[in-house]
């Protein structure tokens, strides 16, 4: 139960900050006016595509980009949402009245995620929105829709879960902030020099997480690559709480 | 809300040869104290004396080394969950989160505190009209002055009325209207059943409001003894022999 008081009291922190709301405008209009850009390109190639017989339809072409340009955003947005989740407790010294209310430290992080990854959710329900309205006018492939859609809530949990450890370290948000960007990049592109000198397999690759999202955004879905983000997601929270037990230890 | 059987013998709170190290060094020594029911206990000593490192071992945001914190007769250390319903604790700096409003950090610190719906609804009302809170329930934590925020962390720790009240130099940035009614408000408490310790620097609040006295120096109690009323003198000359030249620990 108090991990759900703990996920209230965040979620409502979260709605009257106005770096939530910022962040969700800014970002949502500009997936929209990309979503406009998108659109355009797929009714202008329109006639063209009518003559092959497996063409790419308007899944491929506008709903998985749009996604993706969604995922390009999260490596920004996630970090300055989770920066403040515990940095900011911490600086105000509202840490010691959760301990105080016998909330232990693997339900603090637990109710602070899940408001993060709530708030994540239904950023991505309004991406995903976009298309889904041109779903009468349209073929969807609800397949490939479903598995990309599944990548990016992976990809969006596992940020956040970053997120929330960086925080549970860092003594200010700006330097969670930062922690969780450098780590997100390095985490996404660690595989890079392997790529570039044609590796294609091994621990590296496997290590990266563009290895398990980029299939998912194509359609196919694999338990390694959700067994890869689940391990990312409990180690993330672990660390955290972790830590903020030894907070509590050291008072 | 906490429901103490009167029958009960032993003290609301216990602790017992209590130790804690904070940054490398002794921060409180086989401390053991108890208190009952209605009575009031001044805590002093000078800075770095232990005051709040005992007061948050109590409130259960600090977990001692060694020795024992008993709760009506339950180890609290074992039990960490009876600190939510049992204590209410107002630190040196309300804990106050600056995006919520007065009337939010009611719900928040009630629903942590394990009180829901109706029961919740009405002792915040009761908090509020208590505190005098009501100009200010809409308004965000983050721009209340200094004696708004201290009078928000006391209702916070009133709020679930709590058998043990920890107060850490309540009085900060109260003006004299505000030191007069928190005054009453400690009294009230008191007189209600709960058990209260209040760590000041101000020997005047000691005679004002407290029946006990204890004095810490260097981690260490100096001194466990009732307080005369009124005799100020005799207090100061207490503490000022302990600050100045510490002996070993002595009940009066």
């Amino acid at each position: 139960m108090s991990t759900l008081v703990v996920a209230r009291l965040e979620w409502r922190r979260q709605l009257v900050r106005p770096l939530a709301w910022v962040l969700a405008a800014l970002t949502l209009a500009w997936l929209g006016w990309n979503f406009t850009l998108l659109l355009g390109s797929f009714l202008a190639g329109q006639i063209q595509r009518a003559a092959l017989p497996d063409g790419p339809g308007f899944t491929d072409l506008v709903g998985v980009p749009l996604l993706g340009q969604l995922a390009q955003l999260a490596f920004l947005v996630v970090p300055l949402l989770t920066m403040s989740v515990i940095a900011g407790d911490r600086r105000n010294g509202t840490l010691p009245s959760l301990f105080a209310a016998g909330v232990p430290a693997s339900r603090i992080v637990l109710g602070k995620y899940l408001a993060i990854l709530g708030w994540l959710l239904l950023w991505l329900l309004l991406t995903l929105a976009m298309p889904l309205t041109l779903a009468h006018a349209t073929h969807l492939d609800w397949g490939k829709l479903a598995a990309a859609t599944l990548g990016l809530v992976l990809m969006l949990a596992a940020l956040a879960a970053l997120g929330v450890a960086c925080s549970s370290f860092a003594s200010h948000p700006a330097i969670a902030a930062a922690a969780a960007l450098i780590l997100a990049l390095a985490l996404w592109s660690v595989n890079l020099g392997a790529q570039m000198a044609g590796v294609n397999g091994g621990a590296i690759n496997w290590l990266a997480m563009s290895t398990h999202v980029q299939p998912l955004l194509r359609g196919l879905v694999s338990s390694a690559d959700v067994l890869w983000f689940v391990l990312l997601i409990a180690l993330s929270l672990v660390l955290a709480t972790r830590r903020l037990a030894t907070d509590k230890e050291r008072g | 809300m906490t429901k103490i059987s009167p029958a009960t013998p032993a003290p609301v709170l216990q602790l017992e040869h209590v130790s804690r190290h904070r940054a490398g060094r002794v921060a409180v020594q086989d401390l053991s104290l108890a208190l009952p029911r209605g009575q009031v206990l001044g805590l002093l000593g000078v800075n770095g004396a232990g005051k709040s490192t005992t007061l948050s071992m109590i409130a259960g945001a600090l977990r001692p080394d060694r020795g024992s914190i008993k709760l009506n007769g339950e180890d609290f250390l074992e039990q960490p969950e009876l600190a939510r319903a049992w204590i209410g604790w107002l630190p040196e700096r309300a804990p106050l989160w600056p995006e919520l409003t007065v009337s939010e950090h009611l719900d928040a610190h009630g629903r942590l505190r394990g009180l829901r719906g109706a029961a919740l609804r009405e002792a915040r009302t009761n908090i509020i009209e208590r505190l005098e809170l009501q100009p200010l329930a809409r308004r965000l934590a983050g721009v209340l002055s200094q004696g708004q925020r201290q009078r928000l962390g006391l209702a916070c720790a009133l709020l679930h009325q709590p058998a043990v009240l920890v107060l850490d130099e309540p009085a900060n940035a109260l003006d004299p209207v505000q030191v007069a009614a928190l005054r009453k408000i400690i009294r009230e408490q008191a007189d209600a059943g709960t058990a209260v310790i209040l760590s000041t620097h101000l020997l005047a609040e000691v005679t004002a409001v407290c029946h006990r006295v204890a004095i810490l120096h260097d981690g260490t109690l100096h001194h466990d003894g009732a307080v005369l009323a009124g005799d100020h003198a005799a207090l100061e000359r207490t503490f000022f022999e302990i600050a100045m030249n510490p002996r070993p620990a002595h009940a009066a």
